[in-house]
């Protein structure tokens, strides 16, 4: 039996550690419950505070950011760069030319934003976390409906808008969720890109949903039936 | 003509890769030294280090762990060139404070100059735990630790950053 010196070391260690030793003792123990919704807190904090934000500059094309070093080090540099721009170049112009994909594009880009959300794990975030960051999209999930877990829970920047980005912990593993009520998609989009594999759907007067997974072990059927589900545990408020 | 085809589609791939990579790399070498300039130095030289040793790189997924391998040589490389011998965290955190200070929150604001005074051991780890999504055993392969020297200094880590920052610490842990 866990003890609450040992639940609150592995906790300090790992607020999203998935033993199933902590989850007996969290529900077994209101003080370690509490404890574990206070240190879940703090994280999502530090997850913030280490995400800072980068100058427009530092994240250009490596052209605009190079030092002046030696003319050697420097035409390398300037090879290196002009390659960059033309590949950039290339494959904004394939971009463009398929149906749709932008706002797919920037979902995946999102997603390298956060990569610590998609920890498989059963520690799920509070609720009141939870009903904050869904808030201002006015809506809620269904108590008891759902794909899963909901581990994550975020209120990210995206294309000038606050958005619900969630992580559901579901039997395909982790599935990330951004509700994207100012985003309207006139149908279905599938999408394979960069190692994220996903579905963005519409949602009839509240803008569009993308579903998400990482890495080539869910099919996109699966994908879109986990959206479904998703979908259906949505209770719109507003 | 095929192979030069070939050897375009690949270097716009790999091109493709450092670029999506670049603010999580970026973030990463910041919080390592504390130091906007010389994180981007450092991702300057890990860039054209993987630039140049590209055909090491065997499965596209690896490529974070691989680019964070090849910043923490470079940090390192950096570290014995400038010969630092002291570090004063005020004058870091007065240096930085741009960067620290433009956040939404100041709370956030305050997590930042915290995190500065964390010592290196507990700072990395906890890096790559959050920043990163590593796990506790990917860690201890990059820094060549054990899994029980992980969570040791992960657990410390917290602990020392919520004593900076005012958190409750009655109900926390001895060790």
């Amino acid at each position: 039996m866990m003890d609450c010196a040992h639940y609150r070391r592995s906790m300090l260690a790992d607020p999203h550690d998935p033993d199933p030793l902590l989850r007996e003792h969290r529900a077994t123990c209101h003080d370690c419950n509490l404890y574990g919704e206070r240190l879940l807190r703090f994280e999502s904090r530090l997850e913030r505070a280490l995400r800072v934000a980068l100058p427009p500059d530092a994240v250009r094309p490596a052209a605009k950011v190079v030092p002046l070093r030696s003319p050697a080090s420097r035409r390398r540099w300037l090879a290196m760069a002009a390659s960059v721009l033309m590949a950039l170049a290339v494959a904004g112009g394939v971009w463009l030319s398929a149906p749709g994909p932008s706002l797919a594009a920037d979902v995946v880009s999102h997603m390298r934003e956060e990569p610590q959300a998609w920890r498989r794990t059963d520690v799920p975030v509070p609720n009141s976390m939870l009903e904050d960051v869904l808030r201002d999209s006015h809506l809620r999930l269904a108590t008891g409906a759902g794909a899963g877990i909901v581990s994550y829970a975020n209120s990210c920047g995206f294309r000038g808008h606050q958005v619900p980005h969630l992580v559901i912990q579901t039997d395909s593993g982790p599935v990330t969720v951004m509700v994207l009520v100012h985003e309207r998609s006139p149908k279905p989009v599938q999408f394979d890109e960069q190692g994220y594999r996903g579905v963005i759907v519409p949602v009839a007067g509240h803008g569009s949903l993308a579903v998400l997974t990482r890495g080539p072990a869910t099919d996109i059927k699966t994908i879109e039936e986990i959206a479904r589900r998703v979908l259906d545990s949505i209770v719109w408020t507003g | 003509m095929k192979d030069q085809i070939g050897g375009n589609q690949k270097r716009a791939r790999f091109q493709a890769l450092c670029q999506s990579l670049r603010p999580d790399l970026l973030r990463f070498a910041f919080w390592l030294s504390r130091d906007r300039a010389l994180a981007e130095d450092v991702v300057q030289e890990t860039m054209l280090r993987a630039w140049k040793a590209q055909d090491s790189l065997l499965d596209e997924t690896a490529a974070k762990p691989w680019f964070l391998t090849i910043i923490r040589r470079e940090y390192a490389r950096s570290f014995e060139r400038k010969r630092f011998v002291t570090v004063d965290v005020d004058e870091l955190v007065a240096r930085e404070e741009p960067m620290l200070a433009a956040a939404e929150e100041q709370n956030l604001a305050e997590m930042r100059a915290a995190l500065f005074k964390l010592p290196d051991e507990y700072r990395e780890p906890l890096v790559l735990q959050v920043l990163m999504g590593y796990s506790t055993a990917e860690i201890a392969r990059e820094l060549d630790l054990s899994s029980a020297a992980v969570l040791t200094r992960l657990f410390r880590a917290r602990k020392q950053l919520r004593a900076l920052c005012g958190e409750d610490t009655s109900m926390d842990p001895q060790e």
